[in-house]
């Protein structure tokens, strides 16, 4: 333990930059342009200390907040601290820069206090394009990183005399709706100036050296948390898998495997036996790995265990090169980071059943349900709706799913069928529970969604990006399975095509789209419902 | 023949606050009485007897109530059946599809819908998001779906079609058809004319579940009313209502309490020219705090309550779980306060009614700061005994003394209540420095001085009567009415008619009210707030006074107001998103006790050992609140109590009272 900070002081300065956290979020929300951070909250903000271990964190998603606590690390290693500069704000989105998939910017500034830097503010945000061969940047057909969009390097855009106007142009030329990133850009700059300004005042209260020893303090007490968690699991090793429908370029399933060792206070999560990297984007990075054991473990064993840096310690995750969790820097990636991630929470939480079925869940809507549509407004201005759709909860020992809702890793909301309709050349024809999508048991899995979308504009693209279309979510304990995932054309011309799972079209007025999310798993055998 | 009493009842969870003034002769009468649920009527008397008044005697009772907010945070809400456009009848089970928990499995990730399946039904109707009709409103799925909403049993209808605060027409006719068969029906464009058709949906179900509710309210309360008495209801966006309007619009309530204790914060800002100030009410489970800017409430359409989204004009009150009942406890080197409360019941240690953990009451009472031998609410002892008892472990734990630990249990308690001052301000992009922090209710006053100073605030004011400032803010209400219109109107497509027409209606709809009670039209006054944003952003800006018979004007503000707000601002288009208005009566309400300048200085009651952030053991002098006399001035560190509540005064800040019965506290931080 640390014991250069009193316990009282400790959790004074814990509330302080918690609440700087939460205060970059709400900036973000607040000022940014594009509807998917507005209006579904699709961002997150950290403070990590000056080595890039994450100390606090603002709004919340799982999947971010797991990959943030690496980004800053990362960061690092490409660029030397003596290159860092007060008022700098970097950013970048390279997947293999601790990071998940190019969307997905950070933005990153160094905090100095007296000279010397004590935190960084990290601001993440998914841009709703980010440039590549389709509007809204997911290239379903992608075979290789440079296809998926625009590649930044940790890249200082801002510094103490404002933003680099060519590299800003840089960035705007290569990205759709320029005017909407440079808002989104804006926005975050203005979180990470206001996170600057928080913690020169903590320091300034408290001063620095005893802020430096509070962050110290709250890493070891992250760490005594998993330590007690991980301790109250049984010593043993457990194993689980989970299929992905396809490898999003022909193939067949693909198997995300994890060994977990327990062993007194430390586990090991061994995902060597994952199949190799996929043809298309759905590969994903060490980092989302490390989020998803990082996830499972807070929800099954700890919620009360402060999401720090000092947690991973405990930790260890393996990978191995040249798997789907591990691919290297040119594979595609965009699909990985909401797919795998929670393919990989899937197979940890499996592997969890040994220890008791009471804890966990049956098989969720563990896919972002995504469909993406790309056009042009009726002013001309280029416009993608983002749209994630939420299905049928995993029913549990004690009681039935919930209907459409967001499960683990992601928890990012609609698009109110009013604003979609104000704001996109989409007309929502219905939204509906999608009835008896939910898998019988015991207890019963939640309704997935009925969603349908009618094209108000003469040409427009559309992607998919779901999962849970060819392996179900599953049941448990004789639960039945729920409903897959369906995602139907109903062309104007009469005639309908099944969508795939990972695929970019066209569409035409007057066709509509008609989103049929997952039903949960159910939990027992059905007949012994009621009991 | 008017009796000349105006009072104020505030009803809350625990007590009834009540405040009558009668202007002429310049009397004030305050009382605090144990709050009754089994019959209000009688527990509204009883107030009134508190202060030796009959209701007879009364010439206008303005009340504020918890029985809205109850009810929704209770979910004792009316069966409702919900009426939708075809194909939309889900919405609620729907919702935003995010969970309410995130790492947490074994809790239902959603709630409820309010409107179990069974009762949810469609009518053949379609608007697009400008109002035109696409679908005319079916006459026989209207026919089909009344049918269907009188076999379900349901108590009360809300109606709620897509697009509908665009163009009300198919709801209104659905609503007339409706009223003729039931008498309790909401529809959305009326309870909240706003796009996002789950929060609006959302809204409209809970305020029919709360319609039976609130009219058998309104009836007791009309029946037990004397004929020559007036009665008002205090209104959750500050201002009063009628009981009629409320009867149709029942959520108007479900901020009444603090939304009074706010609206007397506001008057008290104004009276004593503070242009930014932050109220701060403190009590024994939840603190809330509010933005005052310009004598004016902040105010917040996005609310939620019990879980349940409510889009009503409320007072921006955020309200946080922690109090005088906030537990505190050692977890891995740390010291957490809260969330965990003691509540009413078992209460603080200190209660000795079977509390035994350390709470933040607790540590005022080791450091102080209370008065052991009064008696708090009619039958609480103070027991300082239990207090060390349940501190002194905590102590032992962290290697301190038990008032070490105890001024630590009240710092760690301020610096969640800061979050909240700093949530405030941050919103509205204020510098909470700057800010003067009003403090009342039981326990804001014993916090204030230590809570300002870490947020570097300099000025403190306890108003007077701060124990029962809500009732204060009934009693000094004036009546009016606020509601908001989406316009989503693009600067470069402007059309001056419409903007006025939304106005127009606006002002005959909130105007009404006011005019049946006798109020006369020229003299009605009227606030307008615009909301702008870039187009295509979620947040828009809120601008008071607005100009918006001058879009070139308008814009110009805005650019303003949002660098100030975010540090950039931008030449893109902007839109208009809606219009706030209130309307209101003009009314004096100010309530002013009489004073007297004392020729002496004032003297203590009694000196005791109290412990301050300084540490160390200081005899402090305690006076009593009404021997003060005004501009008698008391360096700290010195205690005021009055019956109700105590002022911490600790070295370093000054304490000045004025001749309205405030107290004004120098800190001694400077911004």
């Amino acid at each position: 333990m640390s014991g250069a900070v009193d316990p009282i002081t400790l959790e004074v300065i814990r509330h302080a930059l918690s609440a700087t956290a939460e205060e970059m979020s709400l900036v973000v929300m607040r000022s940014a342009r594009s509807p998917l951070l507005r209006e579904a909250g699709d961002l997150s903000s950290a403070l990590t200390d000056a080595d890039g271990h994450l100390i606090a964190q603002g709004r919340d998603i799982p999947m971010h907040m797991g990959v943030m606590s690496f980004t800053v690390r990362e960061f690092l290693k490409r660029v030397p601290r003596d290159r860092l500069e007060p008022s700098d704000v970097w950013f970048l989105n390279l997947p293999e820069v601790g990071g998940n998939h190019l969307p997905d910017v950070k933005a990153i500034r160094p905090i100095f206090v007296d000279g010397a830097i004590v935190a960084f503010a990290a601001s993440l945000a998914h841009w709703a394009d980010i440039g590549g061969a389709v509007p809204g940047s997911y290239v379903a057909g992608a075979t290789d990183a440079w296809q998926e969009g625009l590649r930044i390097p940790p890249f200082r855009l801002f510094t103490a005399a404002g933003p680099d106007r060519e590299k800003l142009d840089m960035i705007c030329a290569n990205v759709r709706g320029a005017d909407e990133r440079e808002g989104d850009i804006l926005a975050q700059v203005a979180a990470s100036r206001a996170a600057d300004e928080r913690v020169q005042h903590v320091c300034a209260e408290h001063g620095r050296e005893t802020v430096l020893a509070a962050i110290a303090a709250i890493h070891d007490r992250a760490e005594a948390q998993m330590r007690a968690a991980l301790t109250a699991i049984p010593d043993g090793t457990y194993e689980g898998a989970d299929w992905l429908d396809d490898d999003a370029g022909g193939g067949g399933p693909v198997a995300v495997r994890v060994r977990v060792t327990i062993a007194g206070d430390g586990a090991r999560f061994d995902f060597s036996g994952t199949d190799d990297a996929a043809r298309g984007p759905v590969n994903t990075t060490p980092f989302i790995a490390a989020a998803s054991v990082f996830y499972v473990v807070k929800t099954l064993f700890g919620p009360e265990i402060q999401p720090s840096g000092g947690c991973y310690r405990p930790l260890e995750i393996v990978t191995r090169p040249g798997s789907l969790l591990d691919p290297g820097p040119e594979s595609p990636v965009v699909g990985g980071n909401h797919e795998t991630s929670q393919r990989i929470a899937d197979a940890v939480f499996k592997a969890f059943e040994a220890v008791g079925p009471e804890r966990i869940s049956a098989g969720g809507p563990t896919t972002s349900g995504l469909v993406l549509f790309g056009g042009r407004r009726a002013d001309g201005a280029w416009t993608t709706l983002y749209e994630v759709h939420g299905g049928g909860e995993g029913a549990r020992h004690d009681r039935d799913g919930a209907p459409v809702v967001r499960v683990h890793m992601s928890n990012v909301m609609n698009t109110p069928a009013e604003v979609v309709e104000a704001e996109f050349p989409i007309r929502i024809e219905s939204q509906r529970l999608r009835r008896g999508s939910g898998g019988a048991g015991r207890q019963q899995g939640g309704e997935g969604l009925h969603r349908a979308y009618r094209v108000l504009t003469d040409d427009m693209s559309v992607t998919s990006m779901f999962e849970r279309r060819v392996v179900p979510p599953y049941g448990l304990q004789g639960g039945e399975d729920g409903a897959p995932f369906r995602v139907t054309i109903a062309r104007a011309d009469g005639s309908r095509e099944d969508m795939p799972g990972k695929a970019n079209l066209r569409l035409d007025r007057d066709d509509v789209v008609i989103v049929e999310s997952c039903g949960g798993g159910g939990y027992g055998q059905p007949e012994t419902k009621g009991r | 023949m008017p009796k000349g009493w105006q009072v104020g009842i505030d009803v809350g969870g625990t007590f009834t606050d009540v405040i009558a003034h009668h202007r002429a002769r310049g009397e004030v009468r305050a009382a605090k009485v144990p709050s009754r649920t089994d019959d209000r009527i009688a527990g509204l008397v009883a107030a009134l007897g508190a202060v030796d008044l009959q209701w007879a005697d009364v010439d206008d009772l303005i009340h504020g109530t918890t029985i809205v907010t109850n009810a929704i945070i209770q979910g004792a809400h009316a069966r409702v059946a919900l009426i939708a456009t075809r194909g939309f009848s889900d919405t609620l089970a729907i919702g935003r599809q995010n969970r309410r928990h995130l790492y947490r499995l074994d809790l239902p990730p959603k709630l409820t819908p309010q409107v179990p399946a069974e009762r949810r039904f469609e009518v053949t109707e379609r608007l697009d998001h400008d109002g035109q009709v696409m679908t005319a409103l079916d006459p026989d799925s209207v026919a089909d779906a009344i049918g269907r909403v009188a076999a379900s049993g349901a108590e009360a209808v809300a109606v709620s079609l897509l697009h509908s605060y665009a163009n009300p027409a198919h709801e209104e006719a659905l609503g007339e058809r409706l009223r003729a068969r039931f008498p309790y029906v909401a529809l959305s464009h009326r309870v909240n004319p706003e796009a996002r058709e789950y929060e609006r949906t959302a809204t409209t179900a809970l305020s029919a579940g709360v319609m039976p509710l609130a009219a058998a309210y309104m009836d007791d309360l009309e029946a037990a009313k004397p004929e020559d008495s007036r009665l008002h209801l205090f209104h959750s966006a500050g201002g009063m209502a009628s009981p009629a309007a409320l009867r149709d619009l029942p959520l108007g309530l479900a901020a009444s309490g603090p939304a009074a204790g706010v609206a007397a914060a506001g008057r008290m800002a104004r009276a004593l020219g503070i242009e930014r100030a932050i109220s701060f009410d403190m009590g024994g489970t939840t603190t809330d705090v509010c933005l005052i800017l310009d004598g004016a409430a902040q105010i917040a359409s996005d609310r939620s309550l019990g879980g349940r989204p409510l889009r009503q004009p409320m007072v921006a009150v955020e309200s946080i779980g922690a109090g005088g009942g906030s537990i505190a406890r050692l977890d891995h080197g740390s010291l957490m306060v809260g969330p965990e409360s003691a509540g009413a019941v078992p209460g603080p240690a200190c209660y000795a009614k079977g509390g035994d953990r350390p709470t933040v009451t607790d540590a005022n009472l080791l450091l102080g700061y209370m008065d052991t031998d009064r008696v708090l609410g009619g039958d609480v002892h103070l027991d300082a005994r239990a207090a060390h008892d349940v501190i002194a472990p905590l102590g032992s734990a962290m290697d301190m003394t038990p008032e070490a630990a105890a001024l630590g249990v009240v710092r760690v308690a301020n610096a969640a209540m800061l979050r909240a001052l700093r949530r405030v301000t941050v919103e509205r992009g204020v510098d909470g420095r700057s800010c003067t922090l009003l403090a009342f209710g039981g326990a804001g006053p014993m916090h204030a001085v230590a809570l300002a100073r870490a947020f570097a605030i300099d000025k403190v004011v306890v108003p007077a009567h701060s124990s029962m400032f809500s009732a204060l803010g009934c009693v000094g209400a004036e009546m009016s009415y606020a509601q908001q219109r989406t316009l989503r109107m693009a600067a470069d497509s402007w059309v001056q008619a419409r903007v006025d027409g939304v106005r127009r209606e606006l002002r005959a709809t909130l105007a009404a009210p006011l005019s049946a009670a006798g109020h006369e039209d020229a003299a009605l006054t009227v606030e307008e707030v615009a909301s702008v944003r870039y187009s295509g952003q979620s947040y828009a800006i809120e601008i008071a006074d607005a100009a918006l018979d001058d879009p070139l004007e308008l814009g110009r503000t805005f650019i303003e107001r949002h660098r100030a707000l975010y540090g950039f601002a931008t030449e893109e288009p902007w839109e208009l998103v809606s219009i706030r208005m209130r309307v209101a009566a003009p009314r004096n309400g100010e309530v002013r006790s009489p004073t007297t300048k004392a020729n002496e200085p004032p003297s203590p009651t009694k000196t005791q050992p109290c412990t301050f952030d300084s540490g160390g053991s200081v005899p402090t002098p305690r006076y009593d609140r009404a021997g003060l006399s005004p501009d008698s001035s008391l360096d700290g560190p010195v205690i005021v109590d009055d019956a109700w509540s105590t002022v911490v005064v600790p070295p370093g800040a000054t304490l000045t009272a004025d001749d309205a019965g405030h107290l004004h506290i120098a800190t001694g931080a400077g911004p």
